[in-house]
């Protein structure tokens, strides 16, 4: 079991309200991402899971049991911390055995449970070395075996990739899923990458300034972001939003009718996938043109609107400087209202 | 060009070889001569030239030296006071620093500011205050009033503090916690491995400044066999017949324990143990 429920959750440092009421639910064996950009509060909600953080106001239960006061140990969740936090003067063995350790595991036991965690991590042969003898990957295993060998009810993970180079991060991340499948126990994870949260979790809580704007799954979270924020944090290269035309631009008024904007609509998002580049349509300039290898983003200047667009392109195709003509897929545009929420109508099949 | 900057640069070496080792002679020569001359009769120290190796009236001094003083028991005490102070001071200032380091309560910062305060009071301000505390305990005459007034020193709890704020990150305390561990077993368990090479260092400075006291036993000791080594040494002496062979015999003996510590806690004084605990 490890299901999580946070009801009206709250955390106040004197007056400074920095979570401001969670409501969620995560469901046993469920994959949890918690994303969001730094400071809004997705690590102070973990840790107020974990029992590091005390809760200001409302209540958090762990398999229906109120978990407010209790203990860290006593919760039931294993955390994986950024920094590792590896003890550097034991051995991995007793690293990852200390939890056992404590909880009074006889000796042989606890070494049983630790070589089953290892081989799970493939990490046997590191198990007499201590942490400075291990790579950053090696001591992320670690971390996460120390973890496992608890057999907790919810894993936790703070940003548990963040100091690792980019390849190793990938790895690490199909590791992470495998050994979701495989233990099929609840886990937390913080990041404020989208690229991890898009690819690992079943259910992402994108939070801002202390609160969760949106809760769903990584494709509607893409496809149907409900507000501005959400739109742009997901996404990369973030999404076009363009505003309504306010002057007589010409070209900006062939793009918002070619967005099929309405009177209603503020403005729209068009993801840089679904801005083509055409034969004939609205002129803009290659201001920059990225070549990403299979692909190009291109950094449209379109005269009359604000910023730049954003189109993703087959490799190869335009050069900085120079002048094409694009076509917005009208059938995939987000429309937004005034105050920046998805309208009902403004969504993408 | 390159030829001549290489002399320069070879020359200068060799001049800051030559003042570090001449600096080097003179700091050892006090002690190879108090080596040399507990093994000669005062008549021998006092001829000229005076000797510059080792003799054989070791066994003759500390005869002396044993006859006039009871030496054994005095360096038995010095050791028993020394040991007590060292282990005293560590655990009360790694306490206090870990404390003053990782925990956060009220008026934290007023009660550091006031412990630092007291290293701002010139030591010998304390004698009499320090005296006249021990007086009413009726701890005069007794080891006990040499090894606690100093156990939680400021500079010790001081030093506790920087070395737990520089070593240990916050992120392993939470682990630990995490893992099940009380207040006390983290400091147990986590912090006190970690702090061992500041433990090292202020145990070392501890035990030294312990066995030379000389101003504490002489306030509060005042029967001989009570005393500890550099009161018992200094009894020694007197304006007209001091026996320099016995006191010199005395004093090496007093310095072995020092020499055997440094080398067993050399190892500890070496930093870098936490190496590898975060990222």
């Amino acid at each position: 079991m490890g299901q999580v429920s946070l009801q009206g959750i709250r955390k106040n440092y004197a007056e400074v309200s920095v979570i401001k009421g969670i409501d969620l639910e995560v469901q046993d064996g469920e994959f949890m991402v918690f994303v969001g950009p730094s400071g809004c509060g997705k690590s102070t909600l973990l840790r107020m899971i974990a029992g590091l953080e005390s809760i200001s106001g409302g209540e958090l239960r762990i398999d229906g049991v109120r978990a407010n006061e209790l203990r860290p140990a006593d919760r039931g969740a294993a955390m994986v911390f950024q920094s590792y936090a590896l003890y550097p003067h034991m051995t991995v063995a007793e690293n990852m055995g200390f939890a056992l350790k404590m909880a009074g595991v006889p000796k042989q036991q606890r070494a049983a449970q630790v070589g089953r965690a290892a081989e799970v991590l493939h990490i046997v042969e590191l198990l007499a070395r201590y942490p400075k003898e291990l790579s950053g990957g090696q001591r992320q295993r670690v971390a996460i075996g120390r973890a496992i060998v608890r057999k907790p009810a919810v894993f936790l993970f703070d940003e548990p990739l963040s100091n690792l180079d980019a390849a190793l991060r990938v790895s690490m991340r199909t590791e992470l899923s495998r050994l979701h499948k495989e233990l099929a126990t609840t886990m937390i994870y913080v990041t404020h990458d989208q690229v991890e949260a898009l690819t690992l979790g079943n259910r992402i809580a994108v939070f801002n300034q202390g609160h969760i704007e949106q809760l769903g799954a990584p494709m509607d979270l893409y496809h149907r972001p409900a507000n501005e924020f959400v739109a742009n944090f997901i996404g990369m290269p973030n999404i076009n939003l363009i505003d309504r035309p306010d002057s007589a631009s010409a070209a900006h008024l062939a793009l918002w009718e070619a967005l099929q904007g309405s009177a209603t609509v503020q403005r729209i998002g068009l993801r840089p996938e679904h801005l083509h580049l055409a034969g004939q349509g609205i002129p803009a300039l290659v201001v920059l043109a990225e070549h990403l290898g299979d692909s190009s983003i291109l950094h449209l200047q379109v005269e009359g609107v604000n910023g730049l667009l954003k189109a993703k392109v087959v490799a190869g195709q335009c050069i900085t400087g120079q002048m094409v003509c694009i076509a917005p897929d009208a059938s995939r545009v987000l429309r937004y209202d005034v105050d920046g929420r998805l309208m009902e109508s403004g969504g993408n099949s | 060009m390159k030829l001549l900057n290489r002399q320069t640069e070879q020359l200068s070496s060799w001049a800051a070889y030559l003042l570090v080792g001449t600096g080097a002679l003179l700091m050892l020569a006090p002690f190879y001569f108090m080596f040399v001359f507990a093994t000669h009769s005062r008549t021998e120290i006092f001829s000229l030239p005076p000797p510059l190796f080792i003799g054989d009236d070791f066994l003759a001094n500390l005869e002396i030296l044993t006859s006039r003083m009871p030496f054994w028991r005095n360096l038995g005490w010095s050791l028993y006071v020394a040991i007590a102070s060292t282990a005293l001071t560590l655990l009360f200032c790694s306490m206090g620093g870990y404390a003053f380091a990782m925990f956060q309560f009220r008026f934290k910062n007023m009660l550091f500011a006031l412990v630092m305060a007291t290293m701002l009071l010139p030591s010998f301000m304390n004698m009499i205050p320090t005296f006249m505390i021990m007086d009413m305990l009726g701890w005069i005459d007794q080891p006990r009033a040499l090894y606690i007034p100093g156990a939680a020193s400021a500079f010790g709890i001081f030093l506790m503090r920087q070395s737990v704020a520089a070593t240990i990150p916050k992120d392993l305390i939470e682990a630990a916690r995490m893992d099940g561990c009380g207040e006390f077993s983290i400091y147990l368990r986590i912090v006190l491995p970690l702090l061992r090479p500041a433990l090292g260092t202020l145990g070392l400075i501890t035990f030294i400044a312990s066995w030379n006291n000389f101003i504490g036993p002489l306030i509060v000791m005042r029967t001989p066999e009570m005393y500890t080594l550099p009161l018992a040494l200094r009894s020694l002496q007197s304006p007209v017949n001091t026996e320099w062979g016995a006191l010199m015999t005395g004093s090496a003996i007093a310095t072995l324990p020092l020499v055997v510590l440094f080398v067993l806690s050399s190892r500890q004084l070496i930093s870098g143990l936490t190496t590898g605990a975060v990222k």
